[in-house]
């Protein structure tokens, strides 16, 4: 679905942001893109979607090398949700917010198509459709920006740090509402997030950056076991996985609270 | 174009001056050009200009504004050979006169533009709004909101870029379409742009509110800014200059 | 240091309070962390607290805030920022300076702090936060972090009784956001600062902060010590709240083994809890 081949990109101003990257990502899966800030994983996500091209080696997705076609045309295949929602809303209600997304890529389907289509959409994400973008809470906003992606239908789901600024209840309706599309529909999902818990729950594979290049490559669970790995790229595991490296061995497989409940009564805390 | 009024740390002549000669050079710069009447005196005003670039060190920056001034003034140019009608054709419709007149308004938007985005280059901002306050005792709340909005451009210009990219991502064809019709596409963004801007604004003021905005007075500054001999140098320099565009 | 009083506050042409009946009292030198969902008035609180309400945004106020004893309505705020320092979410709309030089001497410029404490004051907050080298920076060259920390610096220069923060880590990464807490404590414990933090990262905000307030639609509906808030972790992920993965462990762990654990809410106690199990 995507492949990157020795991709390197410079900003004009600066040094190399991405050097030598290369990875494949396959149709379905879940990967979360770790690092700390400014290691190139927004440059990552932006190369990928075609916002910016190489400047050397080639980036390809579905089939398309990016320095060949336009963005704008892939937005039909690729969905880009940002940090910041405000960014992307720019219609006055929220109706006509996924009205928009969908007119700017599926014209050719009619208008009562898409008017359907964005109902549809609509009542799944529980809006009304009238509210007025502006005087939603944040975490609202980031809903319809996901919601005015997803319309389109996207068969490639890229997220830029989609839950920072959000409360728990909202990061939870995003991300569970992203899981459900990567599980049913087979989205692939490519996400940069810094939050290692909900990096945990939701992704199966991790890319690690640091300096602009990749340093590990694999499932979630094993890059987070690897301590040295984390000092290298600054990341910091989750905790139940932080506290099963400490204890030590017997509790390598406990990645979760549940998981370290069962191996602590098994092994030693007596059950009444 | 974001960079466009940056600050450019150095130790180049033009940083050392003070920030009020500074500003005198440019209106200098200005006033000169609008005086004098002779296209060869105006092309010297900005080979002065370029030459006051490459001494501050920032040569790739003043060209880049020149470029940018220079699409400006090709069309200006044009309207302005068009429309005039004085004087003897030297093709179609375009006279001589007419050559002349553009010639040397073109010349003088250019030869005044680029002093005042060259200060910015070379001054930090926060100099230049102290000493307006210390020396030519401006109230502070006019030279905050100068230099605010000042500071404010490429913030600006970096979120419509961020608004555009986010656009093109989601199908709006930011990144086939060209000149008007790009302009229309770029309309309908500034409601959002402009409802961030405005929260962002208030909360610069608070921000400033609580760390005494309202107890600054002329004397408030830490940093003094004396006039040296450079500086002296510079006003006279500035004298010769208008001396010229009067008697030339 | 913070003695808050049945406050009701509703922002000028809102239909809704977005606090009442806020009662909350913070002693000097305390670490407090305040946590919501969006909306519950965590940002209102803050601004209550430096006195921005009622001086910048005005409404309906009733009930008092003291601050040192000072009642912030009565108090100017230019003599209340004196006393509390305030870091805002959006940290670019804080930064007023070009350069980090000025953005830390704006407010002892305006404050009239005599020339000649200047310099010792600068390299103290430089130092302190641990930016002595961006010094001569321009803002626009800082990453978010860095900038984070220049804008706290600004505020420490000013050797400030609270610091105020609101979300102070929203965009930084776990190290970095780590890196500010650390540096927070550091101040809350060798100068005694009072720090009030509003911050959507549970793990850090329970990990660092002595005393927790957990806000819901305008209203205190828990506070107290970190651990003892905690231990209610069933009931705030109710309200919507997270809690750390080690306060679920703890309470998994007590339900399991039947018998009560203490709460632990940072890794280290977990560790401790979990070997003090075992043997």
């Amino acid at each position: 679905m995507i492949r990157l081949d020795h991709v390197s990109f410079n900003y004009p101003a600066q040094g190399a942001t991405v050097r030598d990257l290369s990875f494949h990502i396959e149709k379905g899966e879940f990967v979360a893109v770790l690092g700390a800030n400014g290691a190139g994983k927004t440059t990552t996500m932006k190369l990928i979607d075609g916002l910016i091209k190489p400047t050397e080696g080639k980036v390809v997705i579905g089939g398309k090398d990016t320095a060949a076609a336009r963005v704008s045309e892939r937005a039909r295949q690729v969905g880009f949700l940002f940090q910041n929602p405000d960014r992307q809303i720019c219609k006055n209600t929220v109706r006509d917010e996924i009205l928009f997304g969908l007119c700017s890529v599926r014209k050719e389907d009619g208008e009562d198509t898409l008017r359907k289509r964005a109902d549809e959409v609509l009542s799944d994400f529980g809006f009304s459709g009238d509210e007025e973008p502006f005087s939603l809470s944040r975490g609202q906003r980031q809903r319809v920006a996901l919601a005015s992606i997803l319309a389109v239908e996207p068969d490639v789901l890229l997220l830029d740090e989609p839950t920072t600024g959000l409360d728990y209840r909202e990061c939870c309706h995003i991300m569970d509402r992203v899981a459900r599309m990567n599980r049913e529909k087979g989205v692939t999902v490519v996400m940069v997030c810094h939050d290692m818990e909900v990096v945990l729950d939701y992704a199966r594979r991790a890319l690690v950056m640091a300096n602009g290049q990749l340093l590990a490559d694999g499932p979630v669970r094993t890059v987070f076991r690897d301590a040295e790995l984390a000092e290298k790229a600054s990341i910091l595991p989750p905790q139940m996985i932080g506290l099963s490296l400490r204890l030590g061995a017997g509790f390598e497989a406990a990645d979760t609270a549940e998981a370290l409940t069962e191996i602590i009564v098994s092994k030693g805390g007596i059950p009444v | 174009m974001r960079d466009l009024f940056q600050y450019v740390p150095g130790t180049s002549l033009l940083h050392r001056l003070n920030p009020v000669t500074k500003l005198l050079l440019t209106v200098v710069i200005c006033v000169a050009a609008f005086i004098t009447d002779r296209l060869i005196f105006l092309l010297g005003l900005l080979a002065l200009d370029l030459l006051i670039g490459f001494i501050a060190g920032v040569p790739k920056k003043t060209v880049n504004i020149l470029k940018g001034l220079l699409r400006i003034a090709l069309f200006l140019f044009i309207l302005q050979a068009l429309l005039t009608r004085k004087g003897t054709p030297v093709f179609w419709i375009v006279t001589d006169t007419g050559l002349l007149t553009a010639g040397k308004v073109v010349l003088r938007l250019m030869v005044v533009c680029m002093p005042l985005a060259l200060v910015l280059a070379v001054t930090k901002i926060n100099d230049l709004a102290n000493a307006l306050v210390q020396v030519l005792h401006v109230p502070y709340p006019y030279a905050f909101t100068i230099t605010t909005a000042i500071r404010f451009i490429p913030q600006f210009l970096s979120e419509m870029d961020d608004i555009m990219e986010a656009q093109t991502a989601r199908g709006v064809e930011f990144d086939a379409a060209k000149g008007f019709r790009k302009l229309g596409m770029i309309l309908p963004l500034c409601a959002p742009l402009l409802i961030s801007s405005v929260r962002r604004s208030e909360q610069t003021a608070v921000a400033a509110e609580v760390r005494g905005f309202h107890l600054r007075t002329a004397v408030s500054g830490y940093k003094q800014y004396p006039f040296q001999w450079i500086d002296l140098g510079a006003v006279l320099f500035c004298c010769a200059l208008i001396a010229a565009a009067i008697l030339l | 240091m913070i003695d808050i009083q049945d406050l009701t506050f509703t922002y000028k042409d809102e239909p809704a309070p977005a606090l009442s009946g806020i009662s909350l009292t913070v002693t000097d030198g305390a670490f407090l962390g305040i946590i919501g969902p969006a909306g519950a008035g965590k940002t209102t609180l803050i601004r209550a607290v430096s006195g921005v309400i009622p001086h910048h945004y005005t409404g309906d106020y009733y009930g008092s805030v003291r601050v040192n004893g000072l009642d912030t309505v009565d108090t100017p705020l230019t003599d209340l920022s004196r006393l509390v320092g305030m870091v805002f979410q959006d940290v670019d709309s804080q930064i007023i300076s070009s350069v980090v030089e000025d953005e830390l001497l704006y407010g002892l410029e305006n404050f009239g702090v005599p020339r000649e404490e200047i310099p010792s004051r600068l390299e103290f907050a430089l130092d302190r936060v641990g930016i002595a080298d961006l010094r001569d920076r321009t803002i626009a060259s800082l990453s978010g972090g860095q900038r984070q920390k220049v804008a706290i610096a600004s505020v420490i220069a000013l050797r400030p009784r609270v610091l105020v923060l609101d979300e102070p880590t929203g965009e930084l990464d776990p190290r970095s956001s780590r890196q500010i807490f650390s540096l927070l404590k550091a101040l809350n414990r060798e100068y005694g600062i009072t720090v009030v933090v509003v911050e959507q990262k549970i793990m850090l905000l329970c990990e660092f902060a002595d005393m927790l307030a957990v806000l819901d639609q305008g209203k205190i509906v828990r506070q107290g010590k970190t651990r003892e808030v905690l231990a209610r972790s069933d009931e705030l992920e109710a309200l919507g709240v997270n809690c750390p993965r080690v306060t679920l462990l703890t309470r998994l762990l007590s339900e399991r083994l039947g018998k009560s654990l203490p709460v632990s809410v940072s890794l280290d106690e977990a560790e401790k809890l979990v070997r003090g199990l075992m043997q």
